[in-house]
């Protein structure tokens, strides 16, 4: 083992070798860790559902009832080598799919995985958006910002509680093994040639253990049990929409959904070194939150429930006489009744050694998103009050978005480039 | 991760050791001193002298000519301040590493109206990003209204300044109306030398400190937000009074084609001394007419070619013997130095009869 490795903890290891990735990694990895030992998957496509977006009766619960997203994830940007998709190649695609749901259980412990199609993808193989789905070409969402288009053809979401479970995934559908998990695998071939790859992880102590990046001060304020870099639990129970919301209902994409990834730098020096405890959790809920103290440590005594109360319906008032509003407050206003319309599965990340955000979002539509996006803007409240484009407007000071992505989620059976109106 | 670390730590021992050697020649003794300099004991609710007030430098200017603004990038030592959410105020010190403190401005070229629009400021060094953030609104005495924050810096050198900013979300009126719509960015370069950073003038108010008055804005070359003089400003002048030592000057206009020709009601904050716009409040109006009320509504901030930035609202005509009462329903949201700190804060309503 060399040097570097020594002085690394066990789980900033894995997370290490997650960002570098490729098959070095994965054998250091396997090297360092005995393998788990990890039931394998099912020869039996019809017993898994029938949305690929279907992981939360997957995924582990916490006391309070709240969904844990996978520790590790993987974001494979590729690109499709032909022209319009022929069967053959449609083989090769589902059968490294089917393959690695033979080699490992549908699941945290095993792999979760989704596969997304751009709007770029539907234009360049068949000169036509995909049927009955609005699937806009990503745009900025807010007046300040400017970011980058994300063009690849496809975006393969994987997910696990074990680093060497994405890794070992990754290298499968790029050709580079021949086995996982004792279990025959195959590629994607020639048909995908991979364009980049994210990385990341979510839950407590992964962020504090990787906080030796840009946009983090160097004196190490991550908080130990924090799940997420800014310090705070996301994700509860009744502030997610439900799977059912996101999905799809009609027309030849039912059962799909629709995803948004954004790439987001963080920058946390003003939050931990500037602002207070209540400033963070003020702008972060709500000013009444703060006021009350209402959350303590990063949030578990909240139950399952950010206990908003009526902090939206007072975001505008609030606004004007304490000059700041919070981000939960902001965009809950985009609920649609009791609920969100979007489902959340973002994770942090180092990439580029930089503190950031890999934001997926699953919702039915990617309007569903840029309301509860222009929500979140509280451009609204900044020109009626006190609050600033982004001073003291929830958390929009802290961070920046470099990139946004649109794609489509088909349902399992037409996961594999799949035409505009397929069946 | 490894590299910016090997970076860090060389940058870090240049920067500490010419800091040290800067604080005893400044005649500072400890590091906590220039962390957190005493303050003066007998501090006003109200604007003062500050104990000590340092020069800026100006890195540079550069004008965006499409959108007809200007942006500047200047430098001080790093600065305790005071960032402020509703009426609460947090001291923010400064820290070991901070190398400097970066500020920037933006302005309309032509009338030199300075634009109250939030400021992200990203340092690149050979195109590499060193660091990222939005900049805190801020009040100085000598700097007046700008955008800023402390920085570390890894090392001396030439680095790049990215500055940009989205549209101007305050209302916009008459020559304004159609203008600072966009998203704009310039890039600034400097060059961050502790000799220069630290050879700024720095000047002890003495006896003065503590004392209620503000030194005047010392940047020549570009303006510090300055709101025009009362004789200038258009309208009736009905009132002008004082809150939390902030003046609020209220004019009255019957009807101006920009306000969409109704009787408009403007009402202009500013320092005390050196008049200084005070954007990111929350202000409201109420007009009663023998004991009932015909104006009640929240006044939105305004940026006007003749007023500057400004609150106003359509108040319908104004009779003599009208009661207009003006609330501060959130004091000014900006980061504060010394000497503002302390000021605008407890603002109660200012009534003016008409
Ligand atoms: C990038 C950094 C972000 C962090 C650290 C963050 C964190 C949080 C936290 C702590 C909450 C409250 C707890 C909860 O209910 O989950 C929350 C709520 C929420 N956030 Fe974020 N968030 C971020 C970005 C975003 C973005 C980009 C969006 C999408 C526009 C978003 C949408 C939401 C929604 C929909 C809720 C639930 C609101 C409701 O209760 O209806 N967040 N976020």
């Amino acid at each position: 083992m060399s040097d570097s490795q020594r002085w690394l903890s066990k789980r900033d290891f894995m997370r290490v070798a997650v960002a570098i990735g490729g098959t070095s990694a994965l054998s250091a990895c396997l090297e360092r860790t005995e393998t788990p030992d990890l039931p394998r998957g099912t020869d039996d496509p019809s017993s898994l559902p029938p949305r690929q977006h279907a992981w939360n009766q997957f995924l582990e619960r916490d006391d309070h009832g709240n969904v844990k997203q996978p520790r590790h994830h993987v974001l494979l940007y590729v690109d499709y080598t032909g022209d319009t998709p022929t069967e053959s190649e449609r083989e090769t695609v589902e059968a490294a799919f089917t393959s690695l749901e033979r080699a490992y259980q549908r699941g945290f412990q095993g792999l979760l995985f989704t596969v997304g199609y751009s709007p770029y993808y539907f234009e360049r193989a068949f000169d036509s958006g995909p049927g009955g789905v609005d699937l806009p070409t990503p745009e900025a969402l807010a007046p300040f910002e400017d970011p980058t288009p994300d063009d690849p053809d496809a975006v393969v979401h994987l997910a696990s509680d074990y680093a060497q479970v994405v890794l070992a995934a990754e290298e499968a559908l790029k050709g580079n093994r021949g086995t996982v998990n004792e279990v025959e695998v195959t590629g994607f071939g020639e048909v995908f040639e991979v364009r980049d790859r994210r990385t990341g992880f979510i839950g407590d102590g992964l962020p504090a253990e990787n906080q030796d990046v840009q946009g983090i001060p160097d004196d190490e304020p991550v908080p130990e049990d924090a799940p997420l870099f800014m310090g705070f639990k996301s994700g509860f129970e009744k502030n997610q929409a439900p799977e059912e919301r996101v999905t799809i209902q009609d027309g030849p994409f039912a059962d799909g959904t629709t995803q948004h990834i954004s790439r987001i730098r963080l920058h946390l020096d003003q939050w931990y070194d500037q602002d207070s405890r209540s400033q963070r959790v003020g702008k972060m809920f709500c000013p009444a939150h703060a006021e009350q103290d209402a959350v303590e440590g990063p949030g578990d005594n909240l139950g399952n429930d950010s206990q908003l109360g009526s902090c939206p319906a007072h975001t505008e008032e609030d606004a004007r006489t304490s000059g700041m509003v919070g981000h939960a407050q902001k965009v809950a206003r985009a609920e649609d009744g009791e609920r969100p319309v979007i489902l959340r599965r973002d994770f942090d990340t180092t990439d580029g050694d930089a503190a950031g955000v890999h934001f997926v979002s699953l919702q039915q539509s990617i309007a569903d998103f840029a309301a509860t996006r222009q929500a979140m803007n509280g451009t609204d409240v900044a020109e009626n009050s006190a609050v600033g484009t982004r001073t003291n407007n929830g958390i929009l000071q802290y961070l920046t978005v470099k990139r946004r992505g649109n794609y489509l989620i088909p349902p399992r059976q037409y996961r594999s480039l799949p035409a505009p109106n397929p069946a | 991760m490894k590299r910016r670390d090997a970076i860090r730590a060389g940058g870090s021992i240049v920067a500490s050791a010419t800091l040290a050697g800067c604080l005893d020649t400044l005649g500072f003794q400890t590091q906590s001193a220039w962390r957190d300099p005493p303050l003066p004991s007998n501090r006003p609710d109200a604007v003062y002298y500050p104990a000590i007030v340092e020069e800026m430098g100006m890195y540079g200017m550069k004008e965006v000519p499409a959108e007809g603004v200007t942006f500047a990038l200047m430098f001080s030592y790093p600065h305790r301040f005071w960032t402020v959410t509703g009426s609460n105020k947090q001291r923010v010190v400064v820290n070991s590493d901070d190398s400097l403190h970066l500020m920037a401005s933006l302005w309309d070229t032509e009338s030199q109206t300075v634009l109250p629009v939030d400021i992200s400021l990203e340092v690149l060094n050979d195109g590499e990003s060193v660091t990222q953030r939005s900049l805190w609104p801020m009040l100085s005495q000598t700097m007046g209204f700008h955008y800023g924050d402390n920085f570390s810096l890894p090392d001396e050198g030439q680095y790049t300044a990215r500055l940009s900013v989205g549209p101007v979300q305050a209302r916009r009126t008459g020559s304004f109306e159609s203008r600072f719509e966009n998203s704009m960015e310039t890039e600034i370069d400097f060059e961050f030398d502790t000799t220069n950073t630290y050879n700024l003038d720095l000047r002890r108010l003495g006896t003065k400190s503590g004392e209620r008055g503000a030194v005047e804005p010392t940047m020549e070359e570009m303006p510090a937000g300055r709101t025009p003089m009362e004789s200038a400003l258009p309208g009736e002048i009905i009132g002008a009074a004082s809150s939390g030592d902030a003046t609020f000057v209220i004019s009255y206009i019957e009807t101006a084609s920009r306000f969409g020709d109704q009787s408009y009601l403007a009402v202009s904050p500013r320092t005390p001394y050196n008049r200084i716009m005070l954007p990111l409040m929350s202000l409201s109006a109420t007009v009663v007419r023998d004991g009932s009320t015909v104006f009640d509504d929240i006044l939105t901030e305004t940026l006007d070619p003749v007023f500057g930035d400004h609150y106003g609202g359509t108040v319908g005509q104004l009779q003599s013997g009208d009661t207009v009462t003006v609330t501060v329903d959130a004091p000014p949201q900006m980061s504060r130095h010394d000497g503002y700190e302390t000021a605008f804060f407890d603002m109660p309503p200012i009534e003016v009869t008409v």
